[in-house]
């Protein structure tokens, strides 16, 4: 067990952000990627709740890290993961109604995604509260961003449109050019170029930042 | 592995589920009933939004899709001025719940969905005003999907058309066409002679 104290926080909280970013470096959870962001607002709601997720999940398996069989581990982060899943969902229809109307959908899919389990395995399974929680933020925080570029991008080629969360959509940019948007990109074959465009864009800015770092 | 280990991870597992399941049950017992409420306040806001007008409803109940759903005959000053009917269309993904109202010829006046769990940017968009006012003013002859521009028949959202057909074509047709033989075949004397 690495203790806290030699892990330096503010460099693991950036490190899910840039350098192992869920989407763009470790190519997990690609499904939600393509699947919930043809509209930025849809893209911003799902980021949210895998936020509120991933955080909670990681400070719950950090803190069970020592009762935890090693041989049956993988069962029992599932169970955490749908169990805050379902409890994150009964208590939003029940004390907050507007807000599950908008973001229930969502939440219900957080279940399967990779990237979670992928952090309560590789991360929080082996260290303690503070960093598995900087951790979760770091690691949700770049999820929210990589599918805020990712539903901005699209939605802005594939309608002309952008969504904000309040469920207002700004006026159809493309009449002002006077040709049609590419409704491609808001199918799911476009969320497969997004992906791969903005992908190709974020890694070659990262080289080019470390080549210029380096000189 | 020895049998000593076996039990002990059997136990682990076995003790963690256990744990999980009681609080699981704890949350839902104490939610269940405030959404069951909230639901129900739900339906009452959608009610006094799809027809402002009426100051009164006869409630009554039907089946489609096996599934039990109202439906309201909407009174002002003891006439009828039109219908409110809770129908399902079956989707991509889910049964999408909607609610119609129509008035005293069985024209849809308003359509609102309560529910459904279809894809999130695509599927979702029937909640949209834009889809919903596609449907305004059309009788049961003209609830009918077309993937072509249109405004005489309904037409899809592009990339959504099986949701599309599901509110239009099974949700509100359906219930559009259940109103009018009921109520055609008496099932109300006062809303007969409306009729005639």
């Amino acid at each position: 067990m690495s203790s806290s104290s030699n892990i330096n926080l503010k460099e693991l909280f950036l490190n899910g952000i840039i350098k192992e970013n869920t989407i763009f470096k470790l190519a997990l959870s690609l499904c939600p990627s393509i699947a919930v962001t043809n509209n930025l607002k849809n893209g911003i709601f799902m980021g949210a709740a895998v936020l509120f997720v991933q955080v909670m999940v990681n400070i719950t398996i950090s803190l069970m890290r020592n009762i935890i069989e090693p041989k049956v581990r993988l069962p029992i982060f599932m169970l955490v993961i749908s169990g805050w899943v379902t409890v994150t969902q009964l208590m939003m229809a029940a004390f907050a109604p507007d807000v599950y109307a908008k973001v229930g959908l969502y939440i219900a899919l957080i279940v399967a995604f990779a990237s979670i389990l992928a952090r309560a395995e590789m991360f929080a399974s082996k260290n303690t509260f503070v960093p598995s929680m900087v951790d979760g933020v770091g690691m949700g925080i770049g999820f929210l961003f990589a599918l805020t570029v990712i539903s901005f991008f699209r939605e802005l080629v594939g309608k002309g449109t952008l969504t904000v969360p309040t469920g207002m959509a700004t006026q159809h940019v493309f009449t002002l050019i006077n040709t049609k948007p590419v409704l491609l990109m808001v199918l799911p074959a476009g969320g497969f170029l997004a992906v791969g465009i903005l992908m190709a864009l974020f890694n070659w800015i990262n080289a080019w930042y470390a080549a210029k770092v380096a000189r | 592995m020895t049998g000593k280990d076996i039990f002990k991870i059997t136990l682990n597992l076995v003790i963690v589920y256990l744990i999980g399941g009681f609080i699981l049950a704890f949350v839902y017992a104490n939610a269940s009933p405030r959404v069951f409420r909230n639901n129900e306040e739900a339906e009452k806001k959608a009610l006094k939004e799809l027809m402002p007008d009426a100051e009164t409803n006869e409630k009554r109940d039907w089946t489609i899709h096996d599934k039990h759903a109202k439906y309201f005959i909407m009174k002002k000053g003891g006439d009828t001025i039109g219908y409110v009917i809770q129908s399902f269309g079956k989707g991509y993904s889910s049964y999408i719940n909607t609610f119609i109202a129509t008035d005293k010829d069985f024209k849809v006046q308003k359509i609102n969905i309560l529910g459904h769990g279809e894809t999130p940017g695509l599927g979702d968009e029937i909640e949209l005003d834009y889809f919903k006012d596609r449907l305004k003013g059309k009788d049961i002859d003209h609830l009918k999907v077309l993937k072509t521009e249109t405004t005489e028949y309904v037409e899809a959202i592009s990339g959504a058309t099986i949701s599309s057909r599901a509110v239009t074509e099974d949700a509100v047709k359906n219930g559009v066409s259940f109103l009018i033989k009921t109520v055609k075949e008496g099932g109300n004397a006062d809303v007969k002679q409306q009729q005639h």
